[in-house]
């Protein structure tokens, strides 16, 4: 594990691109030699709100997908293990995206061989609606005009078509019901440090991009890029490793106190019984993969459809099944239909577990969840 | 009132139900509230079968295995072991006490500690009352 600083040498792409440019030229750099066949990142399409998966096949198209997108709750993990299990492909991931897709690694659904990993730092998405709504209720600005935003010291900035920027600080937001999305706050993996390099502004000077570089495979990555002259690199200060780490640090600590104050009241949950059994959270669950077989479409588990489903046999079943290795992305909270909290317990069982076993879902280096080892150990 | 309890049990074929087999023809006394469904390991039972014998009216689910480092299949009782834990902090969160839950190991020749869990077992629920899931 070694950093370093870099930034893009493409006018173009140094503009565009948050702080140095360095990721999409590093994605030029694996396009244009033919290392991987697309790059997986998000474009915006209507407006920023809208960050869009896309495989980018073409490198001139590769400018259009540089810059910050927070208002983008994507996930990247399943549209791999779906759509380009076959292909080489290099994708951006957040935290949470890079959790998914070492999960799916262990259940042998990707191939790490085929993948490219580029990690970006986050400090949490924010739902495009909300977002939206608080840029009209607390900046008042019309959300329309906003061109780009972003997340730095705390504040969420925004910023207009003439220049102009405004912050208000997260905090604040998120004591009035705004902010970031709900798992986000209790997000306390910061830094995808599974991924091939992680890259992120804090602590970086302005204009740099600071890289964290975390295997073989991404400081090849680095070198490969910089031999070709697509970034140049240099070795951060010591203040800026320290700076890093600080921000860090912060979060995780803020994203702790998050998850004591709001993991109590999942034990008092009644929302479960508005559940309407619609399978949206566990479609859309990245670690879910095995739908043509899942348990809940057994007939034994197929229960009259004009009642809703039992709370415990149909969150149950999916907790037993996979709340181990629960990675907090916050996907079923989006989809629920019923705006249940459904990630909440979830990531309250993930941490129990954690507290039994010390195994975190798509961080730890172990090869399989402990529930799944031959090991002959109890818990 | 203490009649109407409902347990289900879920036996190892090697061990626990020997051990029922035993009380049984030992004639030991034990109360008469649970079902024994033998199934050939515990390391056979998912979390799932917990979960819908609770959903279908059971007041409580006792899950006997052979003793650690005894199992027929090796390692069976292991993998239960620690699927059993994830059963306990499951049912707690849908409202359900966790003492509603028992596993334990007992040996073919144990008919004395099945009678004596079984007592046990039934008392807790019994102080406990019939399980109301909303």
């Amino acid at each position: 594990m070694s950093y370093v600083l870099a930034k893009s040498k493409d006018d173009a792409i140094l503009k565009a691109g948050e702080c140095g440019g360095a990721v999409t030229s590093i994605f030029k750099y694996l396009l244009d030699n033919g290392i991987v066949d697309g790059v997986l990142a998000l474009r915006p399409e209507d407006d920023i709100y809208d960050g869009v998966p896309t495989l980018i096949t073409n490198s001139e198209d590769l400018i259009s997908t540089a810059g910050s997108y927070h208002c983008a709750p994507t996930m990247i993990g399943n549209i791999i293990q779906k759509y380009f299990s076959d292909k080489k492909v290099a994708v951006s991931v957040k935290p949470c995206d890079i959790r998914s897709i070492d999960e799916l690694i262990k259940r042998h659904k990707i191939d790490p061989e085929k993948i490219y990993t580029v990690g970006l730092n986050c400090g949490g998405t924010v739902s495009p609606i909300v977002g939206r709504k608080m840029i009209d209720l607390f900046y008042d600005i019309n959300p329309d005009d906003v061109v780009s935003e972003e997340i730095d010291k705390g504040q969420f900035i925004v910023e207009l078509a003439d220049g102009s920027e405004k912050g208000v600080k997260i905090h604040d937001l998120e004591k009035e019901g705004y902010g970031r999305r709900n798992n986000c706050q209790r997000c306390d993996v910061k830094i995808p440090r599974k991924a091939n390099i992680a890259c992120g502004n804090w602590g970086a000077e302005d204009g740099w991009t600071f890289i964290e570089i975390n295997d073989d495979k991404g400081q090849e990555l680095i070198d490969g890029a910089k031999k070709e002259g697509f970034i140049e690199t240099k070795n951060p200060s010591e203040q800026s490793i320290e700076a890093r780490s600080k921000v860090e640090n912060i979060m995780i600590k803020m994203a702790k106190k998050v998850q004591n104050a709001k993991f109590g009241d999942a034990e008092a949950m009644d929302a479960w019984n508005r559940c309407i059994g619609c399978y949206a959270c566990r479609d859309v669950c990245p670690i879910c993969w095995c739908h043509e077989n899942c348990e809940l479409n057994k007939s034994y588990f197929k229960d009259d459809i004009s009642t809703p489903p039992s709370p415990i046999a149909f969150q149950g079943v999916r907790l037993s099944h996979m709340s181990f290795s629960c990675i907090d992305c916050g996907q079923c909270d989006d989809v629920c239909p019923m705006d249940i909290p459904v990630s909440l317990i979830f990531d309250k069982l993930q941490k129990k577990y954690y507290d039994r076993t010390g195994y975190v879902a798509g961080v730890s280096d172990d090869i399989k969840p402990p529930l799944y080892s031959p090991d002959k150990v109890e818990l | 009132m203490s009649d109407e309890i409902k347990i289900v049990g879920l036996l190892c074929n090697w061990c626990c139900y020997g051990g029922a087999d035993t009380a049984g023809t030992a004639r030991m006394q034990y109360p008469p509230n649970v079902r024994i469904i033998r199934v050939m390991c515990s390391g056979r039972i998912n979390p799932s079968m917990i979960f819908k014998a609770f959903e279908e009216g059971a007041d409580g689910v006792f899950v006997g295995g052979c003793h650690i480092g005894d199992c027929h299949y090796d390692a069976g009782n292991y993998k239960w072991s620690r699927r059993a834990k994830i059963v306990q902090d499951i049912i707690e969160e849908f409202g359900i006490e966790k003492e509603r839950f028992r596993y334990e190991w007992i040996s073919a020749s144990e008919g004395e500690k099945f009678q004596r869990t079984m007592e046990e077992f039934h008392k807790t629920l019994s102080k406990l009352g019939p399980l109301e899931l909303d």
